[in-house]
């Protein structure tokens, strides 16, 4: 099982989801991707999409305006 | 008593923090068809109060004529402001300019609702691209709202909410713009 961070602080919507949907595409099945996001439609956006394709999806307030979307691909 | 003065608002935003109403109105996003019911309300007030339909672009851009007018400039030969309604409203000033009173409302309802859900934050600029990005961002968006005669919320939505053919000639034409734009987005910014 592999963990793979995602460094999208200081992109706003939609880099984030397009390249979160790109990273996990590397990913194998059961692996964890966090995306690091501080835009926060991102937080509406990538979540949802993530869940869409069936994926365990859970996020983490990190900071004021700072998020963590944890995402373990299905 | 500073201590305790402080542990005290740690208590209090602490239990506010868990509180299911403050995290359902004031922390979470609204859903999109709240948000969507509200606008149009508030649109329509805003129109009876300020007498025209809600606009941003256009007080923006009365914004860049003051300023040059401030720093000893003139627009009275500019094409865009030498009708007679464009110039008293540069006459009346920004304080009597309602559309840009609303766009300082926007703003500090803005910077509110995000310091109420503790989700204020100064962002660093990252990467060269997001300062190309912004800046190439802002030039198209600046020029095209004024040959269009307004942005997406003056030309489009509040075109459409009056029963305009226009605002759905701008919709279509926003949407395939939209389009266009993220495939270029994907392409080169990322």
């Amino acid at each position: 099982m592999q963990e793979r961070v995602l460094d999208c602080l200081g992109e706003p919507c939609p880099v984030p989801l397009v390249k979160a949907q790109r990273a996990l595409e590397d990913l194998e099945a059961g692996d964890i991707l966090i995306v690091q996001i501080d835009h926060s439609c991102a937080m509406k956006s990538l979540p949802e999409w993530a869940r869409d394709a069936g994926h365990n999806v859970e996020i983490e307030e990190i900071d004021n305006g700072e998020w963590e979307v944890v995402i373990e691909k299905s | 008593m500073i201590d305790g003065e402080s542990r005290m608002w740690k208590k209090l935003s602490d239990a506010l923090g868990r509180n299911e109403y403050y995290l359902l109105w004031l922390k979470d996003a609204w859903p999109y068809l709240t948000g969507a019911l509200l606008l149009s309300i508030l649109q329509i007030a805003t129109m009876a109060v300020a007498g025209n339909p809600w606009g941003i672009s256009g007080a923006i851009t009365n914004w860049g004529a003051w300023t040059i007018e401030a720093l000893g400039g003139s627009v009275e030969h500019w094409y865009y402001f030498s009708s007679e309604s464009a110039r008293a409203v540069l006459d009346r000033g920004i304080l009597q300019d309602p559309v840009s009173i609303r766009n300082f409302g926007i703003i500090a309802g803005a910077l509110f609702s995000v310091l109420i859900a503790s989700s204020f934050k100064l962002k660093k600029i990252r990467t060269g691209k997001q300062v190309t990005a912004a800046v190439l961002g802002g030039l198209l968006m600046g020029y095209g709202m004024r040959v269009a005669l307004g942005c997406n919320i003056g030309a489009f939505y509040s075109g459409i909410s009056v029963l305009s053919l226009a605002g759905w000639v701008y919709g279509v034409f926003l949407l395939l713009g939209a389009i266009v734009g993220g495939k270029l987005l994907v392409r080169f910014f990322m």
